[in-house]
């Protein structure tokens, strides 16, 4: 009998869940955001900045936050390397456009001088082996690089390279991404802006910056951070898609946006 | 949303083809935005431009497939609102959205 009434009131919860999915609810008013809370959600990506270079000291601080981000068995596997050259921030810039249109002439069957089947085949196959770099999304910014549209480092004083050790505990490449999260975070809480740039990719199809920068074993390039004052007032709370979320509470499965 | 069939984890598309994928699209409410083009220098995808003059000076979006990744960052440089993402970024098979609800700003739950 209890059994009965319990599985009545759950399909009656699940209908009025069903009811309310989809309509235009009031958005909940909890309490004020927190100071951390506000940092983390009105974080930007920033690509544009200003010409004034950011001080030493400021910078330092930001490494000091990336050292002390947790990663799996503390096995910390990271290395910076800090940039503030602008001539050698303009090589690796000139660099990358010059792969970028490598990567077109072999595989953008739109504009390629061999033709129209060749590149299409050498782009169906590569997407397939490299689906993540070869994504619509950055290849947009391959071509955008490629026509001069977009700067690698969107005009930044300082970059910040984390370089990865590929001999880290488990998965060193989420370590890297909680470290370069904790910097961008503490950067944008002293109002710096920055941005993540995976496009440093291009400069390691050829040796030339591994040994310039040297970058040996056991060490290899995994992200690079840009750092600088924003132009504009880029940061905000802007809408987002929310995310399904899956909810097992009570012995029954909720489905939450 | 919805599951993928077989055929769509096969299927993976190449870059911008105008046949099926959408980019994100972005709505200018021209009576706010007065030309300052701070969105076109912030936008990743390079989606955004500034023509007119004078008074005409105002922010459009490129008409021939922007590569707008609906990132809102345009909206959160603008200091007069005039612009937000209003169509998310759709790429079919293999790169199909999934598991993702409405646009909103962060909530206070
Ligand atoms: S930032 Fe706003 S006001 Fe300025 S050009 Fe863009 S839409 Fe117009
Ligand atoms: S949403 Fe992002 S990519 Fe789209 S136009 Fe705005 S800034 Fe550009």
């Amino acid at each position: 009998m209890d059994d009965e009434l319990s599985t009545e009131l759950r399909e009656m919860d699940d209908e009025l869940d069903e009811m309310l999915e989809g309509e235009d609810l009031a958005p909940p008013q909890g309490d004020d955001w927190n100071p951390v809370e506000k940092v983390i959600l009105e974080r930007r990506s920033v690509r544009k900045y200003k010409d004034k270079q950011v001080p030493e000291s400021v910078v330092r601080r930001i490494l000091e936050a990336g050292r002390f981000a947790p990663s799996a068995g503390n096995c910390q596997p990271w290395k910076f390397i800090v940039v503030r050259d602008p001539e050698l921030i303009d090589e690796m810039e000139r660099d990358a456009r010059r792969m970028c249109r490598l990567f077109r002439f072999f595989m953008d069957w739109r504009t390629s001088p061999l033709g129209y089947w060749i590149p299409w085949l050498l782009a169906q196959t590569y997407i397939r082996l490299l689906h993540h770099e070869l994504h619509p999304i950055p290849m947009g910014a391959v071509f955008a690089i490629s026509e001069g549209n977009l700067s690698l480092f969107h005009g930044a004083p300082t970059v910040v390279f984390i370089l990865e050790d590929f001999r880290g505990v488990s998965k060193p490449k989420v370590d890297i991404g909680c470290c370069g999260q904790n910097m961008v975070l503490a950067a944008h809480s002293m109002g710096l802006g920055t941005c993540w740039v995976g496009t440093i990719k291009l400069l390691t199809f050829t040796p030339k910056w591994r040994r310039r920068l040297g970058v040996k074993f056991p060490y290899k390039f995994c992200e690079a951070v840009t750092i600088g004052y924003p132009v504009g007032h880029p940061d905000g709370m802007i809408p987002r898609e929310t995310v399904e979320t899956d909810w097992y509470e009570d012995g029954r499965k909720r489905t939450t946006f | 949303m919805g599951e993928f069939t077989l055929f769509e984890m096969l299927r993976i598309p190449t870059y911008d083809n105008e046949d099926y994928a959408t980019t994100g699209r972005v709505t200018i409410d021209l009576e706010k935005c007065n030309g300052c083009g701070l969105c076109a220098k912030v936008c990743p995808g390079k989606a955004l431009y500034v023509a007119g003059e004078g008074k005409d000076r105002k922010a459009h979006m490129h008409a021939d497939f922007p590569q707008c990744m609906s990132c809102n960052d345009c909206a959160a440089i603008c200091e007069r609102d005039a612009i937000f993402v209003s169509v998310p970024y759709f790429f079919p098979f293999f790169f199909k959205t999934q598991g993702k609800g409405e646009f909103s700003p962060p909530r206070k739950f």
